[in-house]
């Protein structure tokens, strides 16, 4: 199962992505309760704020196997939050171990 | 030395088959959980206007509060610096303060606004929000900056015009009530970007021709290939990186860009407003922010600007204005005719 965070927006607007794969089984008890975690089906809209997103703040898409969320960055909290602060990390973390800039 | 924005060369490759990094990762994000604080996007309240090349009102002296988040992701933090008081020592905290006294003082001595809200509205700012934080944001009562994560940004305070760009959003959202999305949320941010750069120019005293009209200039870190976030000059040329890709914005109609990211890429077809504006500044010569400035800001304070203005919409506001203030057979509504002709934007 893969998981990805994508980060589009803020002032600069440059879209920045972090993936992990939980292949193990133990990757995967680790992953699916924080995937479980999320309000997949409850999605806050787009026009609940009456215009979208506020100036120059990131908006995230989110895919974990079969779900995907879109939200803006003040909607990421509780285990949103948790997903994508450990999607980055664990991305991070490998790609550092890798070497890469 | 690792770096997370990843080229599609580097997508293609893997992706990181390590188990995750739990229990660290897991603490900060509680913790940082605790601090959230979930913010009311401000209603845009649309307040008249002036009428066109008045400037009766007296601007009052700003009235600035710098707070410091301590790199929690909370706001407004701890009071640093209050009106009148003296440096703190601390350069983001700094450039915050001044920054705020610089754009107040071109809304005042130039178009004759009071604040934001041309009603005195005190300016707050935070500054160290967030652990290396990416962004700086307008959240619909205060600006709010990163220190950048060190490897391709610097800490966002350091660019005078990323400052005027989030204060004008607030002046954008007392104005008029654009939504931030596609066409009028890239008018919204091209908008805070001709402000930004306006402050940036006003305080050096530049000449259109000797202004550089990037925005965020000085942001990236050396290791970033670029010389800003963006260029209103050339849109599309900021910068060109390795790692970042290629400034992605159009500098015409011919070139937009359909996306869904970035709320419609408001920040990406900003780069066509921006760049008639620039043209407008370049054709009339001397300083943008006389007679280029009077007709954008006149647009922006005009009550003409709906939540779902398109550019053409706005092209024939701003076309309006330079009639209104300079009349239908001067070099200014000829100027601001001929830049979007130029961009490709039909009037
Ligand atoms: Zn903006």
């Amino acid at each position: 199962m893969k998981i990805t965070v994508q980060r589009s927006g803020g002032i600069a607007a440059l879209t920045r992505e972090w993936s992990v794969k939980a292949v193990t089984p133990a990757d995967k008890s680790r992953w699916e309760p924080l995937i479980a975690a999320c309000p997949w089906d409850a999605i806050p809209g787009r026009d609940e704020d009456g215009g979208g997103n506020q100036p120059d703040r990131f908006m995230y898409s989110i895919r974990a196997g079969q779900h995907r969320a879109t939200l803006p960055e003040r909607a990421v909290t509780g285990p949103w939050r948790i997903l994508v602060d450990n999607t980055r990390a664990a991305a991070e973390a490998a790609r550092n171990k890798d070497g890469r800039r | 030395m690792y770096c997370s924005i990843i080229p599609p060369y580097i997508l293609k490759r893997v992706a990181a088959q390590d188990a995750p990094q739990f229990s660290a990762a897991a603490r900060a994000a509680k913790e940082a959980l605790l601090h959230v604080k979930s913010v009311q996007a401000a209603r845009a309240q649309p307040s008249p206007g002036l009428p066109p090349g008045v400037r009766h009102v007296k601007a009052g002296p700003p009235q600035r509060t710098v707070y410091d988040a301590q790199e929690a992701e909370i706001l407004p933090g701890n009071v640093v610096r209050k009106e009148g008081e003296p440096a703190t020592g601390d350069p983001a905290a700094d450039e915050a303060y001044d920054g705020l006294g610089h754009t107040h003082r071109l809304y005042a001595d130039v178009f004759g606004r009071n604040s934001i809200d041309a009603q005195g509205l005190p300016l707050d700012a935070t500054v160290h929000f967030g652990k290396l934080y990416d962004n700086a944001f307008w959240d619909g009562s205060q600006m709010v900056f990163g220190d950048g994560d060190g490897e391709i940004f610097q800490r966002f305070t350091l660019s005078l015009s990323v400052i005027g760009h989030e204060l004008a959003h607030g002046v954008t959202q007392h104005s008029a009530g654009l939504a931030y999305r596609n066409q009028a949320g890239a008018i919204n941010e091209s908008l805070s970007d001709v402000f930004g750069a306006l402050v940036e120019q006003f305080v050096a005293q530049q000449t259109a021709a000797e202004a550089s009209w990037l925005i965020g200039e000085g942001l990236f870190t050396s290791q970033v290939e670029g010389s800003a976030l963006r260029s209103m000059k050339a849109p599309g040329t900021a910068y060109d990186d390795d790692v970042l890709g290629k400034d992605p914005q159009p500098d015409s109609m011919d070139s937009y860009v359909r996306t869904s990211a970035d709320n419609g890429g408001v920040h990406i077809n900003s780069g066509i407003p921006n760049r008639a504006f620039y043209l407008v500044a370049s054709s009339l010569g001397g300083y943008a922010w006389d007679s280029p400035g009077r007709i954008w800001y006149d647009a922006l304070t005009s009550g003409s600007l709906k939540a779902d203005t398109t550019f053409r919409a706005f092209a024939k506001v701003t076309l309006a204005s330079a009639e209104e203030l300079f009349g239908a057979a001067s070099k200014e509504h000829d100027a601001v005719k001929l830049a979007w002709e130029t961009v490709k934007v039909k009037l």
